[in-house]
């Protein structure tokens, strides 16, 4: 690689900004030790939030938002929209004198406008556009939220009005358009690259309007980004940002002790005690939007029989799980969606801990003599579930006492996911994070009957489906609130799964930022905050 | 053993019985009596495990998660080093570890040396395309790397105890196989054999009766330096995931399912650890004091 000397000048200044770390002296850096390598900068291309933090957040804007720290969907490129009768049809309003970023070898000539939008859809929905085959052409969050099926037209009235015309009514619509995948690129830059013969430039050196502009990236080392000036919301209260890539937590944590960073993800649930403790360290802690459960696969004997899956709840103390897994960073679920979701139903009745409740029912089942069955226990660490071989462990020890035999099962985590999908287990530990805070991201993607060909429960029951399928089609929340809830206590009564926890996300953050808030769906958002000199 | 008594009435006329002998030459070297000592105490232990454990190994004490042992602070004489995260106890887990340990290696090595002699016997006694066969295949074995053949095993296999314990087999069979071979070829040259076949003796008998207790010796020395590489290797296979599954209380899969504890409580993670150096050494120790004992070049 050739580094100019004034670059590597620059760097080393850099560097020796990031040594001082708590007291930057010129420019603001704020330097967070992220927890591994983007996979790229387009964010539509891949689905890991360690991309979306280095892509999505900091480079770009989408027609809508979620505000910094809640759910709420704010407005975004699009100032306003309107939302017809029927929900078909979505008419955006556009934002005027939103400036792209500049590069060494793009200079926009244009401010956004509804091509970029039309430009950005087309790409991942129409296979003959000239960029849909760009860098890989997978769209994995497109594909799998059916946006090709659901759009069926998208049009500008105006250079400042985008209608979005859909096949069938879509509520959570509004709240898809603010995630990631739906970061707005330019049309204008696409163009110049595609002329310059190089169009896979567009992702690898990205253009966006976000608040942060790329100035360079090192794989497994470092991202640099500065503050975009012309930035349409203002420009950023801090001037540099750096994301120091370090994979392993225990390093993480070191580095945010000694001051090297400011911020850092996912701790060892191990080192939170040290973290509680250190007077340099705001332990910021959040109930994550997730899930971690334990599904019954209901087309498999013994547990299509709803009597042997309550028995199950009855007979796994969650409590014990929480303390010792969790070491107390979540908190116990009860329904397929956590507390913080709109709708969560708080008067549904967790099953007790009760082994003899659960002998009697397998008793009733026809079981009395216990049976045998498998167990998987995914062998990673995931948000929801920090390590779900203790997990499987406990439960084995659980189901032991009933009489029930388990087998713990684990495979490496792509082929644990491949096959899980094939519905090769009985019963298996995964668990889930929410991308856009709507409780259909959770109920119907997870348990509808649209998913039960693929779902770990491959649970499909008339009943729980309708009021699914009713609610999708209606925008009233008060409405969509009400199903949502009743939805709740059939799963509760059905129990295709064992709610274990939602896990508390805590977020080491130095003293010395202000400001920065713990973003409900994980990821990292550093527009607005600033740091003390 | 013929020719060496042969030997031994022509320099002396009171020959010791070899084991008294083997056994004077054994207990010169201290670091042997020492792995000797430890191997003695760690099967007593593997044998007598039920009944030395506090509590059974895979019972889990929920309100007692990660206690220390009992010289620190917090800790109690329920439970001797201390508990895991899931309130299990070390002691009682390290007790019948020490029993899977050993099963392990028993079994890894009676495998191993099983398959391996009877291959380096054919390979001796039929020079040829039967050899060549033989021989170049255990060439293939050894010459991938160990743990890397251990784990295509259990790959094909998949993971478990039982599967580790054949892949290792795999991994320490080409070892076995080599030796046989070679003291097969060197003794095949001597007068007794030939004295043998002069007599009848027919080809099984020859093998086994005639020729094999004079290869005995290599082969006892790499089967005790082996025990410590079969320990090892299903320890990192467990450490890997692919050994032992829970709940069985393996000693390398105790230590990668603690390693997250490694800062909090360094309990759970050094005593396993521990557990297999110490063994790993004594076999090594042993096995070095078997070599020096039985290699006759280093006899007076």
């Amino acid at each position: 690689m050739k580094i100019h000397g004034g670059l590597a000048a620059l760097g080393v200044a850099v560097a020796i900004g990031i040594a001082g770390g708590a007291s930057p002296a010129v420019a603001k850096t704020l330097v967070y030790c992220s927890e591994g390598s983007p996979e790229g900068f387009n964010p539509a291309l891949y689905t890991a939030g360690t991309t979306f933090d280095a892509s999505g957040r900091p480079l770009y804007n989408r027609l809508t938002e979620f505000e910094r720290g809640s759910t709420k969907v704010v407005p975004g490129l699009a100032e306003s929209w309107n939302v017809s009768e029927d929900g078909q049809t979505y008419t955006f309003k556009l934002r005027k004198g939103v400036k792209w970023h500049t590069s060494k070898t793009f200079t926009a000539k244009r401010d956004f406008n509804a091509d970029d939008v039309i430009f950005t859809f087309e790409r991942a929905w129409k296979p003959e556009h000239p960029f849909n085959k760009v860098s890989g052409g997978k769209y994995p969050y497109f594909v799998d939220m059916g946006m090709a099926k659901l759009l069926k037209s998208i049009k500008k009235t105006d250079d400042y009005t985008v209608v979005f015309e859909l096949n069938a009514p879509e509520a959570p619509f509004i709240a898809n358009m603010a995630m990631d995948f739906a970061s707005i690129q330019s049309a204008e830059y696409a163009d110049a690259m595609l002329k310059a013969g190089t169009p896979d430039k567009l992702d690898l050196e990205p253009i966006g309007t976000g608040p942060f502009y790329l100035v360079s990236y090192q794989k497994d080392a470092v991202i640099r980004y500065k503050a975009n000036p012309s930035y349409w919301a203002g420009k950023a209260k801090i001037d540099d940002l750096v994301f120091s890539i370090t994979p392993d937590a225990s390093v993480r944590w070191a580095k945010v002790k000694a001051g090297e960073c400011h911020v850092m993800p996912y701790p060892n649930p191990a080192d939170l005690e040290a973290m509680k403790k250190d007077a340099s360290i705001n332990l910021m802690s959040q109930e994550g939007l997730n899930i971690g459960y334990w599904a019954f696969n209901t087309e498999k004997k013994p547990f299509d029989d709803k009597k042997v899956r309550q028995a199950m709840n009855y007979a796994v103390n969650k409590k014990a799980i929480i303390d010792a897994v969790y070491l107390g960073a979540g908190v116990p679920a009860k329904n397929p969606i956590p507390p913080t979701i709109w709708s969560y139903n708080d008067d549904v009745k967790d099953y007790p801990y009760d082994p003899a409740k659960a002998k009697a029912l397998l008793a009733e089942a026809g079981l009395a003599n216990g049976f045998e069955t498998d167990l998987w226990a995914m062998p990673v660490q995931r948000p929801y579930n920090p390590n779900a071989k203790r997990m499987a462990e406990m439960i084995q020890a659980d189901l032991d006492k009933v009489g029930v035999k388990a087998k713990i099962v684990t495979y490496e985590w792509a082929e644990y996911l491949k096959r899980v999908r094939t519905g090769e287990q009985q019963t298996v530990l995964l668990g889930w994070t929410g991308d856009n805070g709507d409780p259909d991201n959770f109920l119907n993607v997870l348990l509808g009957c649209d998913a039960s060909k693929m779902s770990t429960s491959r649970w499909c029951f008339k009943p729980y489906d309708d009021l699914m399928q009713e609610a999708r089609k209606t925008a009233d929340v008060a409405k969509r609130t009400d199903l949502y809830k009743k939805a709740q206590v059939i799963f509760k009564e059905e129990v295709p799964w064992f709610t274990v926890a939602h896990s508390i996300q805590y977020k080491p953050v130095r003293k010395e930022v202000i400001d920065f808030r713990l973003h409900p769906f994980g990821g990292h958002l550093f527009y607005g905050v600033d740091i003390k000199e | 053993m013929a020719a060496d008594t042969a030997l031994a009435v022509r320099h002396s006329p009171a020959p010791p019985h070899p084991l008294v002998e083997f056994w004077r030459y054994f207990r010169q070297n201290k670091g042997a009596l020492l792995g000797l000592a430890v191997i003695v105490a760690m099967t007593l232990t593997a044998v007598f495990a039920d009944a030395l454990a506090p509590h059974p190994p895979a019972e889990q004490f929920r309100d007692a998660l990660l206690r220390p042992p009992i010289w620190q602070d917090g800790g109690t004489t329920r439970f001797m080093l201390g508990t895991d995260d899931i309130g299990r106890c070390m002691l009682s887990r390290l007790i019948h570890g020490a029993r899977v340990s050993m099963v392990v290696g028993v079994s890894v090595i009676a495998l191993g040396l099983f398959l391996g002699v009877v291959l380096g016997l054919l390979a001796g006694f039929f020079p040829g395309p039967v050899d060549i066969g033989i021989m170049r295949l255990m060439d293939t074995l050894l010459a991938l790397p160990a743990l890397l053949l251990a784990i295509v095993v259990v790959a094909i296999l998949g993971p478990g105890l039982f599967n580790a314990m054949m892949a290792v087999s795999v991994v320490v069979l080409p070892g076995f196989a080599r030796l046989t071979r070679a003291a097969v070829l060197t003794e095949l040259s001597k007068d007794y054999v030939t004295a043998a076949r002069m007599t009848g003796a027919r080809l099984p008998r020859l093998m086994f009766i005639t020729v094999l207790p004079n290869c005995l010796a290599p082969l006892i020395v790499q089967a005790t330096l082996g025990f410590s590489t079969a320990i090892l290797d299903t320890a990192a296979l467990g450490f890997l995931g692919l050994g032992a599954q829970p709940p069985t209380p393996e000693w390398g899969t105790m230590l990668s399912d603690a390693l997250q504890f490694i800062q909090r409580a360094w309990w759970v993670v050094t005593f396993p650890g521990a557990a297999i150096l110490v063994t790993v050494l004594a076999f090594n120790l042993m096995g070095d004091g078997l070599r020096d004992a039985l290699d006759p070049k280093l006899k007076r």
